[in-house]
């Protein structure tokens, strides 16, 4: 994975294979503590003490016949950069994952792009609600996609329509809440 | 008398409504969204595929996508379905060639040759 943006993306689709039907996206990109977090949380069936140790082996996937790279991707970005992956999960109630990087790290991964990792997901995910929010150096922003399904007058977008409403939204408000690739 | 907005506006909402209202005869359009699919580009792929529908107008399009199908060497991998047709996999699509399959795939009905790897319904 080239970015931050990526593995954001690749925590996202773990979700879905978690039968999740609602998940939440939280980024706060904190300069003066110098940290960016991102948290993903689900609703999805959760894991056991057992699952979440095989679910961190590069060599073990949930669905038998994969590698199941993705959680060991995120860890090494995070440790590279001097930061921590925590994840709590739960049977039956779902799974937050927390990655932690120290901002100014130099081996910190570019953030990339979000708001196209969000759209990537809502585009293959139509029926999971997902929420975003960025907390960011100029403000937060905050995109709800339950209610983002609709024009202004309450008629129900199409699949496309509602995929390109959603990307200009959500470029637009994480620009005005601080966002900057880096 | 309305402006060219308002026309546009009307054409953009009518094209959207077809659009609902056919959802069953649309193209589909699968991206390979799994781990190596993304690490490959796949994400750049599927937003120059929004991108592309946008430009050309096109409403009456599914896109979706689906985990690793078990060939990471060829991702991007992308699925075209056209309605009465059978699937045709593309794999290396770039946000280039992406775009070249809307054209060409989508619009035209005409498959991109070179770029297939795999026709469905084989199995």
């Amino acid at each position: 994975m080239v970015d931050i943006s990526l593995h954001l993306l690749d925590l996202l689709e773990n979700t879905k294979n978690a039968n999740a039907t609602r998940v939440s996206v939280l980024i706060e990109d904190d300069p003066e503590e110098d940290t960016l977090r991102i948290t993903v949380s689900d609703n999805g069936r959760g894991m056991s003490e057992q699952e979440l140790k095989l679910a961190v082996d590069p060599f073990y996937s949930s669905s038998g016949k994969k590698t199941g790279l993705g959680l060991p991707m995120v860890i090494q970005a995070a440790e590279m950069a001097g930061g921590t992956v925590n994840i709590k999960s739960e049977v039956g109630r779902g799974t937050d994952v927390t990655v932690l990087f120290r901002r100014s790290h130099l081996d910190r991964q570019p953030m990339g792009d979000p708001a196209a990792s969000i759209v990537a997901f809502l585009a293959g995910n139509p029926g999971i609600a997902t929420e975003f929010e960025y907390r960011g150096p100029k403000g937060r922003y905050r995109f709800d996609s339950a209610s983002e399904m609709t024009d202004e007058g309450g008629k129900p977008l199409g699949h496309l329509a509602f995929l390109w409403s959603a990307e200009e939204k959500l470029r637009e408000g994480l620009a005005k809440a601080g966002f900057r690739p880096d | 008398m309305k402006s060219i907005e308002d026309l546009e506006r009307v054409k953009r909402e009518t094209l959207e409504e077809i659009g609902l209202r056919d959802s069953s005869g649309s193209a589909k359009i699968v991206v390979g969204m799994g781990t190596c699919g993304i690490a490959a580009g796949a994400r750049e792929t599927m937003l120059a595929l929004i991108d592309e529908l946008k430009k050309r107008r096109q409403t009456n399009v599914t896109v979706s996508e689906t985990g690793c199908i078990g060939l990471c060497v060829k991702e991007p991998i992308v699925e075209i379905q056209l309605p009465g047709a059978e699937k045709v996999v593309y794999g290396n699509v770039t946000p280039a060639r992406a775009r070249q399959l809307v054209t060409s795939h989508v619009i035209n009905h005409q498959p991109v040759q070179e770029l297939i790897i795999n026709t469905g319904n084989e199995e």
